[in-house]
């Protein structure tokens, strides 16, 4: 199915739809007003930005600092090239130490290698423990969205799930009281963990530590209450030196939520005495991506949302329509690199007005690769047949005057004599499914031009 | 080849031609004891100054109820005692711990707290209540004087910001997600 006919699901109920746009305008505005309020902040995302493209082009001399630094830490570090390797490693470390269950703070990487589905087949129990993931995880839904994954629910749909699997009562929609039951509820999973997983919001090569940024605290309660930390990151997490924290903790959470930082912004770089902690570096196509030179800026997305609360396109079909790990604009640029032909629609899904690069924190060009995308595909012949065929026609037709004339006075003719359900018919014209054609008008402005007395006649 | 091995040989061969890494300019800014009280009632936390720290046991035997059970390496009247080894179940029981927080940070309120300061790492986090004692005199004013400051992050080190809090559900604000249900910084001279 392509991102419209997705969208189209989500669209039938029009009044969750408004909602849904205004919830992450919401959002949009809290960062508006965080970032006006930080007088460097254009400074910062060139510096981020900076930091960033040094970091790609000097990535395997960072990889293999900071290995060295985190082993001369006492960590041990693992590499996956790909999401089937990195689950076999995590999975590997959990039978190694007898784990029958894991507790898991956020981490859009281990969604997009599908850990969760590959433990619990091989008779892990696996909890998500932020609980935005929680309440999808019991739902058995995805993300609709980076850093607020349950996004696309509403306070009934979470009374709902907890009342069916956490046993409240029906109709207690307070999220107060719902955030109470998931507290007392995930603090029995998080003492009874024995192994526990992170995601890695950054990893400083100069020493070797790894950085993880939660507002609920659930990563640190987890991986400090368990016996083993396995910490996954994919490998465009890295920055060179612990100072360039000081620009990425100011524009992450200031982007993502408005917020000046997030609660817990915890620096791990050494296991406690007696437990362990582990680092699996994940390729899964970044490699791959860092040498589309076209496409290679999207790895230094931080993953604070930003470009997905302000896209009219994101906020008006929802995370799910995307169908990826990493929904909005900068999913749609991610996502071709993994699978082309799967994901030949997500470039369409963007106005290409260019609100997602004003508002990216690391300066991606995102609308400049959504058009870019767009070429790519169409080269590739992965467009869907109906817009191959009518890009073919239109191509032709602009390329000829006197056939765009023709055509021209043929339509004006047509939509005015035509009967109605012919010309506006959802089925031969889906331009008129949400809207109605204008009125023709009585002659084109070649006509008109060439009519008035001051200009000769063409 | 290992799976490192191909890893690195696919970044070398497609990573692009070096670009310099920049200088971060040191941004200054407001480190004012009544800007960082802002930043820290603003992020749902909130701010009692002591007077000196010999008020430090009066002043918390005030604000929270005697009868908690309370680790704290500051305070003689703490009565859960709590290290390293201590185990879950004892952790799981605190009520209120009263820890040494390092410096604080007035854009943002949040106030360093490294592994030698927590008895145990899970304590900030598993307490139902949070204290961190903090001097006026140890404020900055960004980040970047923050990180300056830190000469190494140790084993385990947060910049801890307010109570844990959440907003997963209809984007309502709501305080005490999985960590401590509240954060008093005690201010003192």
């Amino acid at each position: 199915m392509s991102h419209s006919e997705r969208s189209d699901i989500f669209l039938l109920d029009a009044e969750r739809t408004t909602w849904h746009d205004e919830t992450l305008w919401f959002v949009r505005e809290k960062r508006d007003k965080a970032v006006y309020a930080t007088p460097e902040f254009q400074e910062l995302r060139q510096l981020a930005s900076d930091i960033k493209d040094h970091t790609l082009s000097r990535l395997d001399f960072y990889l293999q600092q900071f290995e060295e630094n985190a082993r001369r830490n006492g960590v041990h570090v693992h590499w996956a090239v790909d999401a089937a390797e990195h689950n076999a490693i995590v999975l590997g470390l959990l039978r190694q130490h007898g784990a029958t269950r894991v507790v898991k703070s956020k981490s859009m990487l281990t969604e997009e290698c599908h850990l969760n589905p590959h433990l619990l087949a091989n008779g892990i129990e696996v909890i998500d423990t932020d609980l935005g993931e929680r309440i999808i995880q019991l739902r058995e839904e995805a993300p609709s969205h980076v850093v607020l994954p349950a996004i696309h629910l509403k306070k009934e749909d979470v009374g709902d799930t907890f009342h069916k699997y956490l046993g409240t009562e029906k109709g207690n929609n307070d999220p107060q009281q719902l955030t109470e039951t998931a507290r007392q509820h995930l603090r029995e999973k998080f003492l009874a963990g024995q192994v526990a997983i992170s995601g890695v919001n950054f990893a400083v090569a100069e020493t070797g530590t790894v950085v993880v940024c939660t507002n609920e605290g659930n990563a640190d309660l987890g991986v400090n209450l368990a016996q083993v930390h396995i910490a996954c990151m994919g490998m465009e997490k890295l920055i060179p030196r612990l100072s360039d924290l000081s620009v990425f903790t100011r524009i992450l959470t200031r982007s993502a939520t408005g917020q000046p930082i997030t609660t817990y912004t915890s620096h791990f770089t050494r296991p406690a005495e007696g437990k362990e902690l582990h680092i699996v570096i994940v390729d899964n196509g970044r490699t791959q991506q860092l040498g589309r030179p076209d496409f290679r800026a999207s790895l230094k997305c931080i993953r604070c949302g930003a470009c997905m609360n302000t896209c009219p396109v994101y906020r008006r079909s929802g995370g799910h329509s995307y169908d990826f790990t990493i929904p909005g604009p900068i999913g749609a640029i991610l996502s071709p690199n993994i699978d082309m032909r799967k994901h030949a629609s997500l470039p369409f899904a963007s106005t290409l007005c260019g609100s997602c690069t004003d508002v990216c924190p690391v300066k991606i060009d995102i609308h400049t690769q959504l058009y870019k995308w767009r070429q790519v595909l169409g080269e590739a012949g992965k467009l869907p047949t109906s817009k191959k065929w009518s890009m073919r026609l239109l191509s032709r037709v602009l390329a000829k005057p006197g056939m765009y004339s023709a055509g021209g006075k043929v339509a004006r003719q047509a939509l005015r004599l035509l009967p109605h359900g012919l010309t506006h018919g959802q089925g031969y014209n889906p331009w008129a499914i949400a809207r109605e054609l204008p009125a023709p008008p009585q002659q084109s402005f070649r006509e008109w031009y060439a009519q008035q007395p001051q200009n000769d006649k063409a | 080849m290992s799976s490192r091995e191909k890893i690195l040989a696919a970044v070398t061969a497609n990573q692009p031609a070096k670009v310099p890494l920049p200088t971060v300019p040191f941004f200054e800014g407001d480190a004012s004891v009544e800007k960082f009280t802002t930043l820290v009632q603003a992020i749902g936390g909130r701010v009692v100054e002591v007077a000196a720290l010999a008020h430090l046991e009066e002043v918390v035997r005030q604000l929270f109820p005697a009868d908690y059970r309370v680790a704290s390496p500051l305070l003689s009247s703490a009565n859960v005692s709590v290290d390293a080894q201590t185990p879950l179940a004892v952790l799981a029981d605190v009520e209120l711990a009263v820890l040494q927080g390092e410096f604080g940070v007035a854009e943002n309120g949040a106030i360093w707290l490294p592994e030698e300061n927590m008895l145990h790492r899970a304590l900030p986090m598993i307490t139902q209540h949070l204290a961190l004692v903090l001097s006026r005199q140890q404020l900055v004013a960004t980040m970047h004087q923050a990180y300056a400051r830190l000469a190494t992050v140790g084993g385990y080190g947060t910049f801890l910001a307010g109570p844990s809090k959440t907003a997963d559900i209809e984007q309502s604000l709501v305080i005490g997600a999985h960590g401590a249900r509240s954060l008093t910084v005690l201010l003192v001279p």
